[in-house]
C-alpha cells in the first residue's frame, strides 16, 4: 500500500490546477544541430530532449527488414534528473520498457515501408524529470520526427491521466504520481483518435477510465496546437522576416 | 492561398493525387511539413527524404574500392555502387565523386554511372528537400551564387554539395540562407542582393518548388522512372 | 542540419594560409556561452555551447561511505556520456574509451587544482558526501575536453550543498553554495600536418594527428593529456603552455561571469 498524502486542497490540486488541467508546455524546434530533426520540451518541471537520426543503413545488417525501415528507440533518464539521489547510470528495466512502447507508438505513424532495409533512431533524454516523462518524451519526439522530414501519417501526442482519491485527474506531476491511486499514460494519433500507447496501473472503474479518456482527448487539442506551433515556428519566423 | 501544413493534417475532403500525402477515407492528408496551395492543388514539401531517381546527379564519397565495384556513401540510407569497368581513370577510397543514378536495385543500392572525381574543395551537406531550391528553376539560383562568389558548385540531389574556389564562405552562407528561407517568396532577389549580382531569371517565370527540378534527361524519364514506393 | 565536411586537401591549404574553416585564427576559440542552473533538480548544472558543441554538466551530491584509503574525505566521481543523439558517430551502449578519457582528463584537472576540498565533504565517521559530475554531450562538434571542463567547473561553482540533519539528507530549502576554491580550465590543441590549432571543431578533429590538453589554474599546470597517434616537440609543448596560460584568463572570466563569485 502506498503512503497517503494530501494532494488536494479546496477542490484544487497542490499546484493550483483543476482536475483536467495540463501543466505549462513549451517546445523548441531543432536544438540538436547534428540530428535530422530534434526538439526540446519543457512540460511542467520536465525538461526533455528528443532527436531523430536516419533513415540510415540498419546495423547490424541482420536486424534490418528488407520490406521496411526499423525503428530503434532509446529513452533514458539523466543521473542528475531527479531531486533525489544520483541515478543509476545506464538502462534499467523501466527505461527498456519505455523505449519499447515508445518505439511501438511511432511504428503506427511513421511510413516505414518507404525506407526498406534502413533504420530510424529516436533518442529521448530526460534531463530533468517531474512525472509523465514518457508522455512528454513521445510528444517531443513526434515534433523531432516531423522536423526530420521522415513521412508520417499523423502527429501523435501523449499525456498521462490518473486518479487521486476519488478524483480523475490529468497530467500527474511527480508528487501526484508517487501518491496517486492510478496512473495511465496514453498516446493518441489525433486525426482518428487512435490510441497507440496505453499503460495503466492502480485502480480505476470503467467509468473513471472513460472520464480520463475524455480528459486526454480534450487536452490533446492543446498539446497538438503546441506541437504544430513548434514545428512551424522556424518557417513562420523566416516568412515574417521577408513576408 | 498557400498555407503551411504539418504531418497528419487534412488538406482536402476529397482524394487528391499528390506527393507527400495519403488518402484515407476519401480525405487527403499531408505526410510532411509543407506548403499546400488550395487553389492550385499543389503541395511543396519543406522537409523530406531523398529517393534516388534515374538520371539524377549525386555527389558522394567513395567508401570502399573493391575489386569490381566502388561503394559510395551518399549521405542516405542507400549506398551508391559504381561498377569499376564503367569508371574511367583512377578512383580511390576517400575520393569525392559526382555521378548519375542509373537504377535503384532491389537491395536498396543506387547503381551509379559516369563518375567524375572532384579534387580538393569542400563538401556541404544540406537537407535533400532543399536542393531543388538551391538549384532554382532552370538552375537560376545556383548560377547566380556561382556568379556572385566565383565558386564552382556541383549539386548532388542527395543533399551533398561540392564547392571549390572563389569565396566559399559566402557561397555556403548563401546556400544556407536558401535552405532556411526556401518557402518565402522573393528568394532569388534576396540572394542576388546579398551577393551583389543581378537576379537570374528564365523568361520571368515565377520560382517554384520541386516539380521543376528534374533537369535535362531526368525530366523525360520521370514518368517511367523509379517512383516513390507509396504504400 | 548545415554540416560542413571539409576535404583533407582543402583544410590543409587553408590552415597554411593561417585561417580556419570558419575564418578563426589558429589560436582562437569559437564563441562560448555558459548557462548556469538550467536543471534545478540537480544540485548544480551548467550548459556550455562552444560553437556547435553543446555540453550539459549536472552535479548530484549524495550521502555515502568514504573510500577505505581516505576515511576522512568525501569522493568525487566524474562521468561523461557521449550521447548517441549528439552525433551519428556515437553509439548507444557501455561507455566508450573516448568517453572515459574525456571524463578522466576533466576529473584530473578539477581534482589536482584543489577546486573541491574533499576533506570538507566529511560528515562523521563512516559518512561523507560524494559529488557526482555527469557530463552530457548533447551535440558533438569537437573539443569535448574544454567544453566539458567549463561546464563541470561552472556547475560545481553554482552547486548547492545538501544538509545532513537528523539522519536525513535535506536537498531543498535554504542551502549554502558548495565550497569551491581555485578554478581550473583547460585548453586543447590539435595538430594538423605541422600546424597547431586551438579548439578544433568536429571536422578539424577528423584530420587531427595529435592532440594536447593542458588544464591549469592561474599559476600551475594541473593536468595534461596527449591523445591520438602523432606527436609534439618539446618546444611546441612549451609554446602551448604559454598559450594556455594566456587563453585561460578569458575562460576563467567567462566562468566567473556565468557562475558568480571570484
Amino acid at each position: 500500500m502506498k503512503e497517503k498524502k494530501e494532494l488536494m486542497k479546496e477542490g484544487k490540486r497542490l499546484d493550483g490546477r483543476g482536475m483536467g488541467d495540463l501543466r505549462h508546455i513549451a517546445i523548441t524546434a531543432n536544438p540538436i544541430k547534428n540530428a535530422a530533426g530534434s526538439a526540446y520540451i519543457e512540460w511542467g518541471g520536465n525538461k526533455i530532449l528528443a532527436a531523430v537520426y536516419g533513415p540510415r543503413e540498419a546495423l547490424p545488417k541482420h536486424i534490418s527488414d528488407p520490406q521496411r525501415a526499423i525503428i530503434k528507440c532509446r529513452y533514458m533518464m539523466a543521473p542528475f534528473s531527479s531531486l533525489e539521489e544520483h541515478g543509476r547510470v545506464g538502462m534499467n528495466r523501466r527505461a527498456v520498457e519505455i523505449s519499447k512502447v515508445t518505439k511501438e507508438t511511432f511504428e503506427s505513424v511513421v511510413m516505414l515501408e518507404m525506407f526498406p532495409g534502413s533504420e530510424i533512431s529516436i533518442m529521448i533524454e530526460v534531463l530533468q524529470g517531474d512525472g509523465g516523462t514518457r508522455a512528454a518524451g513521445i510528444t517531443c519526439a513526434a515534433v523531432a520526427m516531423a522536423l526530420s522530414g521522415i513521412p508520417m501519417t499523423d502527429l501523435p501526442y501523449a499525456v498521462s491521466a490518473g486518479k487521486i482519491g476519488s478524483d480523475v485527474v490529468l497530467d500527474l506531476n511527480k508528487i501526484e504520481d508517487n501518491y496517486s491511486d492510478a496512473d495511465m499514460p496514453i498516446a493518441v494519433n489525433p486525426r482518428n483518435r487512435e490510441v497507440t500507447l496505453l499503460q495503466m496501473d492502480g485502480e480505476m472503474t470503467r467509468e473513471e477510465i472513460r472520464k480520463a479518456m475524455d480528459m486526454v482527448i480534450e487536452a490533446g487539442k492543446t498539446i497538438s496546437r503546441i506541437q504544430r506551433e513548434a514545428i512551424l515556428a522556424p518557417y513562420q519566423k523566416a516568412s515574417e522576416a521577408y513576408g | 492561398m498557400k498555407r503551411l501544413v504539418i504531418p497528419g493534417e487534412i488538406l482536402a475532403a476529397k482524394p487528391l493525387r499528390l506527393d507527400d500525402t495519403i488518402v484515407e477515407n476519401g480525405k487527403t492528408c499531408s505526410t510532411a511539413i509543407g506548403l499546400f496551395d488550395e487553389e492550385r492543388g499543389t503541395m511543396i514539401p519543406l522537409e523530406g527524404q531523398w529517393y534516388p531517381r534515374f538520371g539524377e546527379m549525386v555527389v558522394g564519397i567513395v567508401e570502399e574500392a573493391k575489386l569490381n565495384v566502388y561503394i559510395v556513401n551518399l549521405n542516405a540510407p542507400y549506398k551508391g555502387l559504381i561498377i569499376s569497368k564503367y569508371a574511367e581513370g583512377d578512383i580511390r577510397s576517400g575520393d569525392v565523386i559526382e555521378a548519375s543514378v542509373k537504377e535503384l536495385d532491389k537491395t536498396g543500392t543506387a547503381v551509379l554511372t559516369r563518375p567524375r572525381v572532384l579534387h580538393g574543395g569542400k563538401i556541404l551537406r544540406i537537407k535533400p528537400s532543399k536542393v531543388p531550391r538551391v538549384m532554382g528553376k532552370g538552375n537560376t539560383m545556383v548560377r547566380q551564387i556561382q556568379a556572385g562568389t566565383k565558386t564552382s558548385i556541383t549539386l548532388g540531389m542527395n543533399g551533398l554539395i561540392w564547392l571549390k574556389g572563389g569565396d566559399i564562405d559566402l557561397a555556403i552562407a548563401a546556400i544556407n540562407r536558401v535552405q532556411n528561407e526556401a518557402h518565402v517568396p522573393g528568394l532569388t532577389e534576396r540572394i542576388a542582393k546579398m551577393l551583389g549580382v543581378k537576379p537570374e531569371s528564365i523568361n520571368g517565370a515565377p520560382e517554384e518548388g520541386r516539380h521543376h527540378v528534374h533537369q535535362g534527361e531526368a525530366q523525360h524519364v520521370e514518368e517511367e522512372g523509379i517512383q516513390e514506393p507509396m504504400e | 542540419m548545415h554540416i560542413v565536411t571539409i576535404t583533407d586537401e582543402y583544410i590543409k591549404e587553408r590552415i597554411r594560409g593561417g585561417m580556419r574553416n570558419d575564418k578563426r585564427g589558429l589560436m582562437s576559440y569559437r564563441d562560448i556561452t555558459i548557462g548556469v542552473g538550467t536543471m534545478p533538480n540537480a544540485e548544480g548544472s551548467a550548459e556550455v555551447n562552444m560553437g556547435n558543441t553543446k555540453v550539459l554538466a549536472g552535479i548530484k551530491i549524495d550521502l555515502s561511505e568514504p573510500m577505505r584509503d581516505t576515511p576522512g574525505e568525501g569522493n568525487l566521481v566524474t562521468s561523461a556520456e557521449l550521447l548517441p543523439m549528439a552525433s551519428d558517430k556515437f553509439d548507444a551502449g557501455p561507455p566508450s574509451p573516448e568517453s572515459i578519457e574525456v571524463a578522466r582528463v576533466i576529473d584530473r584537472g578539477i581534482r589536482a587544482s584543489g577546486m573541491i576540498d574533499t576533506g570538507s565533504l566529511f560528515i562523521e565517521e563512516g559518512k561523507v558526501w560524494t559529488v557526482y559530475i555527469d557530463i552530457y554531450v548533447l551535440n558533438y562538434d569537437g573539443n569535448l575536453f574544454d567544453a566539458g571542463t567549463l561546464a563541470s567547473v561552472s556547475a560545481l561553482r553554482s552547486a548547492r550543498m545538501p544538509k545532513y540533519e537528523n539522519g536525513a539528507v535535506v536537498r531543498e530549502g535554504n542551502l549554502q553554495r558548495m565550497k569551491t576554491a581555485n578554478m581550473c580550465t583547460s585548453c586543447t590543441f590539435g595538430k594538423i600536418g605541422s600546424e597547431i590549432l586551438l579548439d578544433t571543431d568536429g571536422s578539424e578533429e577528423s584530420f587531427t594527428n595529435a592532440r594536447l590538453t593542458i588544464a591549469n589554474d592561474s599559476e600551475y599546470v594541473r593536468a595534461m593529456q596527449k591523445g591520438i597517434g602523432g606527436s609534439f616537440t618539446l618546444a611546441e609543448i612549451d609554446k602551448l603552455m604559454e598559450a594556455t596560460f594566456e587563453k585561460s584568463k578569458d575562460l576563467r572570466s567567462l566562468v566567473t561571469k556565468a557562475s558568480g563569485g571570484d
